[in-house]
């Protein structure tokens, strides 16, 4: 594949995955309203270009460059993720034979990007939107890790290429059915979203992004949104076979699997309350890693 | 009329709007979450909507707040009287507000109103006279206030014995998940407060008391639940399932008031629409010392608006409440003065 014409139809993709996402997002919380949906499509398009045209505000004495980089940070570690995900045998732009490990790293490395968005405007609650963040993604990371892993037993391989192949037989969803529930909540974690939600939240008036304003405020949702893309892909293709399916082209069957699974988060971000800090350590400590241990112990066994 | 394309089409969606609330303004407030985009943040809004009538030494922040906000702005005051003083003051009424809304919006993204400039000078409150590449201090690592600026030091922790930093600055007026009007004094180790005292008490809010229906959205959006916040059964509560799983994200025995009700059993009152409860004179020292940042908005906006007035109007900087156990010293609740001695700060939080 080569990445003079993979790179640009990964934007591509990218872009439209971007525009569904926002187009999602409004659409069902305005039915969660019992709204009617509208213009849910164009929306966002207007409030992004109206942000666009607006004042980029500064705080006193910001970490200038690193506010600027953050949402680049977050972005450009979306668009890698991305890379990972194969479309059709054998085919990704990124071939690696780890790419499980690699994708993993990114997560880790979001964890980075959101506390220097939080850290960089010097203001509180940007500040302790951060600090929070980071105590919650600790633990969140090694969930991601152990069902990732539980994914990749029946491939005997961390090549999410072969994990794609190795369920053509039968979906990891159904033979690991802990593992796309516990990665929803990666996915969550990874995207700022509702119950995960510990950086940018409304009892903090937006945390990490609250004294973002105009083309500030859209980089960031951008690629904030861009991880949700990239997050979902990744999930359609350890738990649901990827671009596995009959008579529509691969591609399009992870574009539809992708799909589902953001309406799933989406879902989940407006109809789940998020819990205080402490409360939420203690389910993820005590609750949801015993889960994903026990998720890694069936795959285990279903593989000898 | 000159609007380029990408201005027009900007101009087409719903206005970004930070609401800032003041006395009576609350109900309305409630309302509007439903047709307006109402921003989290004053930064991601291009118009200020004054919400019932502002204090005069509640006007300060106002304009502080009014900065936040990027170029172009304009501000509409709706259910409130602008001071003399402001110029071309925006006044929309009560069902001409969304129209008004749309037209200011255009005619600022168009040009055709000149953006409001800022009332405050744009420089930082004390002179950065730091040495070093970045300007960031003098001697010493902690504490003081280098060039005007209070720095944290390390004191002890309420709960683990860790030495954190503390830190301490005031938060309100009209941060949007606390009690409009409240001008809290915090100090924070991390996000757990260690201390809390009113500076100034919430606006009054007539009226507010018998709709738990807002009570209980005001509770789901500091929880991060906006939408199913908007929605009302026939009864006027939000969704029984949503209000069950708001109750579950709760922790048992959070935010217990003098009469031994913790959060839950004050939601519990509002899904059984069981009168308003009486005050028992609890105050900001019994509720908030020791918990996170997020449970003291969850405690904070688990009382009815007169029941947090009363609470924040005896908790105030004079009010002497660690030794003053037995409480029920004054019965505020009507007495909370709108000209209070508060002090301004160099610091506000970014929605200050």
């Amino acid at each position: 594949m080569s990445l003079i014409v993979g790179l640009p139809a990964l934007l591509a993709l990218l872009l439209i995955g971007l525009w569904a996402a926002a187009a999602l997002d409004t659409a069902i919380g305005r039915l969660i309203v019992g709204r009617p949906v509208g213009m849910a499509a164009t929306d966002p398009l207007r409030a992004v270009v109206a942000d666009y045209l607006r004042q980029r505000t500064d705080t006193e004495a910001p970490d200038h460059l690193n506010w600027l980089l953050a949402p680049g940070y977050y972005f450009l570690l979306a668009v890698v993720g991305l890379a990972l995900v194969p479309f059709a045998p054998d085919q990704s732009l990124i071939a690696l034979d780890t790419s499980v490990v690699l994708w993993g790293a990114a997560e880790a490395v979001v964890v980075v990007a959101v506390f220097l968005h939080g850290w960089s405007p010097n203001a509180p609650f940007p500040l302790i939107g951060a600090y929070r963040y980071v105590a919650i993604g600790l633990p969140v990371m090694l969930l991601s890790m152990f069902v990732l892993i539980a994914a990749s037993i029946p491939a005997q391989s961390l090549d999410l290429r072969a994990v794609v192949e190795s369920q053509r037989g039968l979906w990891n969803v159904i033979r690991q059915p802990l593992g796309l529930p516990l990665f929803l909540a990666v996915v969550m974690s990874l995207t700022l979203r509702g119950p995960f939600d510990y950086a940018d939240s409304a009892d903090l008036a937006g945390g990490t992004s609250a004294e973002d304003g105009g083309p500030r405020w859209i980089a960031w949702q951008t690629a904030r949104a861009a991880m949700l893309v990239a997050a979902c892909a990744i999930a359609a293709t350890a738990f649901l076979g990827g671009y596995l399916g009959p008579v529509l082209p691969g591609w399009l069957w992870l574009s539809l699997k992708t799909l589902a699974v953001m309406v799933a988060v989406v879902l989940l971000t407006h109809l789940v309350p998020r819990m205080p800090v402490a409360q939420m350590l203690t389910l993820i400590w005590i609750v949801l890693l015993p889960i994903a241990f026990l998720d890694l112990l069936i795959a285990g066994l279903g593989a000898l | 009329m000159g609007m380029s394309w990408a201005r027009a089409f900007a101009a087409s969606g719903p206005p970004p709007v930070f609401a800032a609330i003041g006395a009576g303004g609350l109900q309305r407030a409630e309302e509007l979450h439903g047709t307006l985009r109402l921003q989290r943040s004053p930064r991601q809004a291009a118009i200020l909507l004054v919400l019932g009538e502002i204090a005069p030494d509640l006007l300060p922040f106002l304009q502080r707040l009014h900065d936040h906000l990027p170029h172009p702005r304009a501000t509409i005051w709706h259910r409130a009287t602008p001071p003399g003083d402001w110029t071309d003051p925006v006044q929309a009424t009560a069902d001409g507000l969304e129209r008004t809304l749309t037209d200011l919006w255009r005619s600022i993204l168009s040009g055709d109103r000149a953006s409001e400039p800022d009332f405050l000078p744009d420089k930082p409150p004390n002179e950065w006279r730091g040495v070093g590449p970045h300007g960031q201090g003098g001697k010493g690592m902690m504490g003081g206030t280098p060039y005007g600026r209070p720095m944290a030091m390390t004191d002890d922790d309420l709960r683990d014995g860790l030495s954190l930093d503390a830190y301490s600055a005031p938060f309100g007026p009209f941060l949007p998940m606390l009690p409009p009007g409240l001008i809290l004094d915090l100090t924070l180790q991390g996000d757990v407060i260690q201390s809390a005292t009113a500076t100034r008490p919430p606006c009054p809010q007539p009226g507010s008391d018998d709709r738990p229906g807002d009570a209980i959205a005001r509770l789901m959006r500091v929880m991060d639940m906006p939408a199913l916040a908007l929605r009302r059964t026939r009864d006027g509560l939000p969704p029984a399932m949503g209000i069950a799983m708001l109750r579950r994200a709760i922790p048992d025995g959070l935010g217990r008031a003098r009469d031994g009700t913790d959060v839950r059993d004050r939601l519990d009152r509002w899904r059984d629409k069981d009168a308003p409860q009486a005050d028992d004179g609890t105050r900001l020292s019994d509720l908030l010392p020791g918990l996170e940042w997020h449970e003291a908005m969850i405690v904070l906006n688990s009382f009815q608006p007169d029941r947090i007035r009363a609470i924040c109007a005896r908790s105030g900087p004079e009010g002497g409440d660690e030794d003053d156990k037995d409480g029920n010293r004054d019965a505020p609740a009507h007495a909370p003065p709108d000209h209070g001695g508060h002090q301004h700060h160099d610091m506000t939080g970014p929605a200050a």
